[in-house]
């Protein structure tokens, strides 16, 4: 875009005027706050004690961080309510008055209506105040003035004296008064020990006008009077006495809207007639160029960096260097890339160079600008005027590039070239400078100090000089000399470093001294009585007599292709480049910029003459958009204030008065911050580190920072943030918090769980031991089992009695013996087989039994019976352990008497519950034989192994039965 | 006759009489008023039906007036006794009244419901403090009905409370009226 213009002028230089408009809209910055394409109406502009800007607005609440505006809601957020007042309490709380009468406080970023009993005021509220009591003070328009005093809400209108109850504006003065503006003056109120008193100043104590419409604060318990016809007005409140300044006399600008005090200049924006600026110290009132920017400016701020806010309805918020960067008006000037070197004269003139390379003086008076030209023979536009400079006695010291010296009386504009020094003649002129009696002028081919004398007031007199060659100051070559408050001279010399003559010895200062770079361009000193001095392309250097101190990107300074270096009048070094001005504080080393940004032009930077001094000490600059001052504010805020604007959980805000110890899975961390820097916001730079977690710190220009799984331990979040990459003297915000340990990694958890561990393995291994246990028993009484049945089937009775059973059939019946052995030897082959089975069929068992019946059946005959009433199905599905039934019939027979009187009757069967049965009649024996009871014994043991059901013994008079369980 | 009833009467049937226009002042004579004192042992209620008002919708004042011993509903008879003997001092001061102008500028005439704020006098125990009592109103075919809530400390009002009885006493005493005015 600058680009653009700049060929524009080349090309057109009929639009000056345009141009200079440019120029003026370019310093200003308009920030517009849209809703749905349509401007949000601006009401009124606060800054919280952190410097934080609050906008109200007929939308709500904004606050406004220099790049955007973030709206702060209702807690519900259906509600709207236009914004007429903002304030912040000394707690820190804030105060937000609507249109409507009602009144929020803003709580974890929300808005929430503050509901006395009392009921809040119906008209609109138009400001607030807190006294030195604490009691808060709030105004409404045509209700008069509330006080909220202990949690109760006071009001005070006509009723109690009060003259009108349209309240514009309420501010305290000393002593606890309320100085409250009306439609019908100011009334000053206290409120004390339940007592109001009010008194009233109205014109008949000459104030211009009746209608009061702002007020703020002059110092020294004066105030500033805002009237709607009248203009304005000092009251002194301690003594009771209104001054009315000239200016303000014949007002014929209308109602004024909103005052501002900054800057040493009474800001004044008016409804319909602009924006005006009064300054005390020469009683003047002027339009402020800023009027072409805002009209119907309603409310002004200044920013902690000393920056003017202006809101607007059509505008909304503009941003204003206001008289820190101020252009100088000259109308019809010469296209300003030409210019080499400019000077402001003591009377305040300032001078410069045509196209043509004539000499033009302008001067403004009471806004008017005159000019007077002056052509130097021998000067064409080919010859480069590179210095001007006014020496003790006002003469015009003109350096030319390749002409030589030219000197100019300023009052009769006759002049001479400079022909008594020969080194001067036709020479290429660098600079010229130089303080009280004594001019500098430096060359292509050397330098020279020239003394005044008292005769040469009259420039036509010869000048006593000293000429400075290779031979003392090391080179011919020498940019610029500078002689500081010890009247030690300095020559900056073309690659030979830098040059110090004190008491006539030279020392030399370059690359052996810790100077990176011998090319020296421009020397400074600070009011500490540090030089100060620039490279070509190292930066520059703070000599503090003992050693060198570099400032190079690292250290802030923006860019190095460095041309001038100056002292501001608030102690500043002024580094000047191309691209705009490094503000370097020698104490702390923090740098500021003015740029692009500020609506800095492009600087005619090449040339070290392109910067000078006005009268009062401000830096005069020559930018190809035209002639600027920038005067340095001492008690600005020139850094950022780090603000951690949000702490979020998980991308949830997480509520200011919330505790800071959070569970282990709340480990999700996003921090919102903001490094506040209203005059150029886009800069910042920000380094974060949290502890606990970072080990180093993380320089970004993010505004947020997330940590995604954070490991439970205490952590602390610090942020700064810097104009550049140099954090020494940043601001920095911190915030704390600590992530528990989850409760299964705490000591005494792990312990139980230890703990638990172990007592389940004990039981396992307890079980498992009972576990083998009772196998082995299973097994002894297996064998045991084993062994009884093979004892009892090798009884010799039973082999006795068997064998006389065969002997008897293998006479009588050849034929049944045969069968008889056969199945004598069958029922030997079972036990032999099924003795190591835990569990056999039903059917097995009762296979094998038939064997042992048809061996006992010889013996007995039909005195013995047996009913087996079991089904096949059944014989198939259950099991028992082998030879149990065998054991129990072998019982039966052992212990009761089998004959003829005596029958045995044994029954078998299968119980509905699953059990299976085993029934004789009892017709017991006389002796009872030996090992009895052994048998039915292991039986019991073996199923004890195998089952939880028991073995039932029924041992009545009738029969014994034995009830085995069936197992599937 | 008590004194705040004396300025009640001067001022409104002197009102009446000079501007000789009955409707513009609205009255009731049975206005109910009822508190309660909510404290951590005992919670007091008291209420009387017996509340003098007068309202100027021209003017925007009004006056609203109670004799403290019509107060009954106490827990017994004794507290009655207490609250009227030592803590209010009926002999003493006999009356409660509030007293002022209403804030809004609201056309009564008018059938609707407002809410209003009356900015006045508050007189308990004979000592007067500045208040802003905010009332529920509606106006309905010629009846005003006020209803309003509001707190009164007794340390404004220099009610003491022996220590003894602290907690069974509330510092803050909710007050609640309720009142149907006419114009007569």
């Amino acid at each position: 875009m600058s680009k653009v213009l700049y060929c524009f002028i080349l090309t057109a230089s009929a639009f000056f005027l345009f141009t200079e408009a440019y120029a003026q809209l370019n310093r200003y910055n308009t920030f517009k706050l849209e809703k749905d394409n349509r401007q949000v109406r601006i009401n009124s502009i606060f800054k919280n004690n952190q410097g934080y800007l609050f906008v109200g607005t007929d939308n709500g609440l904004y606050k406004f961080d220099g790049i955007k505006y973030t709206r702060i809601p209702f807690i519900n957020t259906e509600f709207n309510d236009t914004v007429t007042a903002i304030f912040q309490d000394r707690t820190n709380k804030m105060w937000i008055g609507f249109r409507s009468g009602r009144i929020a406080n803003i709580i974890n970023n929300k808005l929430q209506y503050f509901n006395p009993e009392e009921g809040t005021p119906q008209k609109k509220i138009t400001s607030f105040l807190q006294d030195s009591e604490g009691n808060l003070w709030f105004s409404a328009q045509g209700e008069g003035l509330y006080c909220l005093k202990q949690n109760r809400l006071y009001l005070i209108n006509t009723d109690d004296g009060l003259s009108d109850n349209n309240v514009s504006k309420i501010i305290l003065a000393d002593n606890d008064e309320i100085l409250a503006g009306t439609d019908q003056g100011i009334n000053v109120c206290t409120f004390k020990n339940g007592k109001k008193n009010i008194s009233v100043i109205g014109p008949q104590d000459g104030l211009p006008d009746y209608i009061v419409t702002t007020i703020i604060n002059a110092g020294k318990n004066s105030f500033w009077i805002g009237l709607q016809d009248n203009g304005f007005c000092l009251y002194d409140r301690s003594r009771n006495k209104i001054t009315i300044p000239k200016p303000a006399e014949a007002w014929k600008f209308g109602q004024i809207n909103a005052m501002l005090q900054a800057q040493n200049i009474l800001w004044i924006a008016t409804q319909k007639n602009g924006f005006y600026k009064y300054s005390a110290l020469d009683n003047s009132l002027n339009k402020a160029p800023e009027s072409e920017v805002a009209n119907n400016i309603n409310a002004l701020l200044e920013d902690d960096q000393g920056n003017l806010w202006l809101s607007s309805p059509g505008n909304g918020l503009v941003r204003s260097p206001g008289e820190s960067l101020k252009l100088i008006p000259i109308p019809g000037s010469p296209p300003f890339e030409h210019i080499h070197t400019i000077l402001c004269d003591r009377n305040g003139n300032i001078w410069l160079t045509n196209k043509a390379n004539e000499l033009i003086r302008f001067s403004v008076t009471n806004g008017n600008t005159t000019e007077k030209k002056l052509h130097l023979n021998g000067i064409t536009e080919k010859t480069d005027i590179t210095s001007l400079y006014q020496d003790l006695y006002g003469n015009i010291w003109v350096g030319s590039m390749g002409k030589g010296i030219y000197i100019v009386n300023p009052e009769t504009f006759k002049y001479r070239v400079l022909t008594e020094n020969s080194l001067f003649i036709n020479s290429g002129i660098l600079s010229i400078n130089g303080n009280e009696n004594t001019v500098f002028c430096s060359s292509l081919s050397g330098a020279m100090v020239v003394e005044l004398q008292p005769e040469n007031k009259d420039i036509f007199n010869n000048y006593r000089f000293t000429n400075y060659d290779n031979k003392s100051t090391g080179t011919n070559y020498i940019y610029s000399i500078f002689k500081d408050s010890r009247n030690r001279i300095w020559f900056a010399t073309d690659g030979k470093g830098l040059t110090m003559l004190s008491n006539d010895r030279f020392t030399y200062y370059n690359n052996l001294d810790q100077i990176k770079d011998n090319r020296i361009y421009s020397i400074t000193e600070d009011r500490k009585g540090n030089i100060w001095f620039s490279t070509s392309n190292a930066g520059i250097y703070k000599f503090d007599g003992k050693s060198f101190v570099n400032f190079g990107i690292n250290e802030g300074i923006s860019n190095l292709n460095i041309s001038v270096l100056k002292t501001d009048n608030a102690g500043n070094i002024i580094v000047v480049h191309k691209t705009g001005l490094d503000i370097l504080n020698p104490e702390s080393g923090n740098i500021s910029y003015i740029s692009s940004g500020q609506g800095l032009s492009e600087i005619n930077a090449q040339d070290i003459g392109a910067v000078t001094k006005d009268t009062a000490g401000n830096i005069m600059l020559s930018t190809v958009a035209g002639i600027l001052t920038y005067s340095g504010q001492p008690n600005i805020l020139q850094r950022p204030v780090t603000l951690i604007e949000s702490v979020q959980l998980f991308l949830k805000d997480i509520k200011d008065t919330a505790s800071h110890v959070f569970s282990h899975d709340e480990n999700n961390f996003t921090f919102n911050y903001t490094g506040l820097y209203y005059t150029d916001p886009e800069k910042i730079y920000y380094k974060y580190k949290l502890e606990g977690f970072d080990t180093n710190w993380v320089i970004t220009n993010d505004r947020t920072k997330n940590f995604p799984k954070l490991g439970p331990g205490s952590y602390t979040f610090r942020i700064q943030s810097a104009l550049n990459r140099n954090f020494k003297n940043a601001h920095e915000a911190t915030y704390s918090f600590t992530i528990k340990q989850a409760f299964y990694k705490t000591w005494w958890f792990v312990l139980i769980c230890l703990l638990a561990v172990a007592s389940l393995l004990y039981l396992y291994i307890k079980n498992r031991e009972k576990e083998l246990k009772k196998i082995e028993s299973l097994r002894q009484e297996k064998i045991q089992f084993q062994f009884e049945v093979l004892r009892n089937q090798i009884n010799p009775h039973f082999l006795f009695n068997s064998f006389n059973t065969l002997i008897s059939a293998i006479e009588d019946e050849p034929h049944q013996a045969v069968e008889y052995a056969e199945h004598l030897s069958a029922f030997f082959r079972n036990v032999v087989n099924q003795r190591d089975k835990d569990l056999i069929t039903l059917n097995d068992e009762i296979n094998h039994l038939y064997s042992y019946i048809f061996i006992q059946e010889r013996r007995y005959g039909e005195w013995l019976m047996m009913d087996i009433l079991i089904s096949e199905e059944q014989k198939k599905i259950f099991h028992i352990p082998p030879l149990s039934l065998q054991l129990l019939l072998e019982n039966a027979i052992k212990h009761n008497a089998v004959s003829k009187e005596t029958p045995l009757h044994i029954r078998i069967s299968v119980t509905e519950d699953n059990y299976l049965s085993i029934r004789n009649n009892k017709n017991a024996k006389s002796g009872k034989e030996k090992g009895a009871g052994m048998g039915l014994q292991n039986i019991i043991s073996r199923y004890k192994l195998l089952t939880d059901k028991p073995v039932t013994v029924i041992n009545d008079k009738q029969y014994f039965i034995v009830l085995l369980p069936l197992l599937n | 006759m008590p004194k705040s009833f004396l300025i009640f009467f001067l001022i409104f049937n002197g009102l009446i009489h000079s501007e000789g226009v009955a409707q513009k002042v609205f009255s009731t004579n049975k206005g109910s008023i009822s508190f309660r004192s909510d404290a951590p042992l005992e919670l007091i209620t008291a209420s009387s039906n017996e509340m003098l008002g007068r309202v100027d919708i021209e003017k925007k004042i009004f006056a609203f007036i109670i004799k403290i011993n019509s107060f009954v509903g106490f827990n017994s008879p004794l507290q009655r006794e207490h609250f009227n003997e030592n803590y209010l001092e009926t002999t003493q001061f006999p009356t409660a009244s509030f007293t002022g102008k209403i804030i809004e500028d609201i056309d009564f005439s008018v059938d609707g419901t407002y809410t209003i704020r009356a900015k006045g006098s508050l007189s308990v125990h004979g000592v007067v403090q500045e208040r802003i009592i905010k009332s529920d109103v509606i106006v309905k075919k010629g009846l005003i009905s006020i209803k309003s809530e509001f707190t009164v400390l007794l340390a404004d009002h220099n009610i003491a409370i022996p220590k003894v009885v602290h907690e069974k006493l509330a510092s803050e005493i909710k007050v609640e009226v309720k009142a149907d005015l006419t114009s007569s």
